[in-house]
């Protein structure tokens, strides 16, 4: 889901980059004012960084890794959750050339923020609807909002000429595609959280 | 929190097995790049290739620049909680 550079329109991309610049800020502000520790932030940033270097291969040449935005906003909070991806975001970026240098903000957006943000939600949403079942809650939770974050995307390369596919073909490809990818983020968010001491509220 | 430690470094260890001898097999490429290249957008240079361009060191053989490149991202990435440690 790593947008690379040439992929947006240079008003996408900086509209993102604006957007996602003030939701880091203000999650920096949070998370620290209420205390939050940024050792947290970093063990989790390298664990996720970890995580999405187990490429997945599916025949025909592509593949999938977990995102773990989801699993990061349960775990930390939203504001801790968002931190942490952005960290990870920012090393993939600059030392791997993971996700274009234009496209950061982007990026940051779907899965800092979307995939973060809307993850935690779902994961409270289901928890009080459940009776606190942590792993369904953590499966909801990572499947939806992995593939709201790729459907965003699709709205992202789609809204760009550049991309040279229209909307029409680029959300559904994305949100279809992901819709069933996300279902083995769904069940590792899941399984992760029902045996992770919850640090975030 | 010894335990994500160690986590994180089985998990760079064994990641060339998914990543880069998996990927292989199957003629592996980012979705999005091979979306790029379907399109004509492959030849369009990346504007930052990064220090270690896609989980490689220059002249040091895929596996092992995937694992080093992955110990270089975590270590940057751990620096605060190694520096700090945690709080209360």
């Amino acid at each position: 889901m790593h947008i690379p550079d040439g992929f947006l329109s240079p008003l996408v991309a900086l509209s993102l980059y604006v957007i996602s610049l003030i939701v880091v800020a203000y999650s920096g502000r949070k998370y620290f004012k209420e205390g939050g520790d940024i050792y947290y932030l970093s063990v989790m940033a390298a664990g996720i960084f970890a995580a999405q270097m187990l490429n997945w291969p599916i025949p025909g040449g592509t593949s999938a890794h977990l995102v773990g935005g989801a699993l990061a906003g349960i775990l930390l909070g939203p504001f801790g959750g968002c931190l942490a991806m952005f960290m990870n975001l920012l090393v993939q970026c600059i030392l791997m050339g993971d996700g274009g240098i234009t496209a950061l903000g982007a990026n940051t957006f779907n899965m800092a923020i979307v995939d973060v943000f809307l993850g935690y939600l779902i994961y409270r949403l289901v928890m009080r609807m459940s009776g606190g079942k942590k792993f369904l809650a953590g499966f909801f939770a990572g499947w939806l909002a992995i593939a709201a974050a790729a459907v965003v995307c699709g709205v992202e390369i789609g809204l760009s000429p550049q991309f040279g596919y229209p909307l029409s073909v680029t959300v559904p490809v994305m949100g279809t595609w992901h819709l069933l990818l996300g279902l083995v983020e769904g069940v590792a968010t899941g399984f992760i959280v029902s045996r992770v001491e919850v640090i975030g509220k | 929190m010894r335990r994500s430690y160690l986590l994180i470094l089985i998990l760079v260890l064994v990641s060339p097995i998914f990543g880069v001898i998996g990927a292989e097999m199957v003629g592996y490429h980012e979705p999005l790049d091979v979306a790029a290249e379907l399109i004509g957008l492959g030849e369009s240079e990346p504007i930052w290739t990064g220090i270690f361009p896609d989980y490689t060191v220059p002249g040091v053989p895929d596996v092992i620049g995937y694992v080093i490149s992955g110990f270089v991202g975590v270590g940057v990435l751990l620096l605060p909680a190694l520096l700090r440690g945690r709080r209360d």
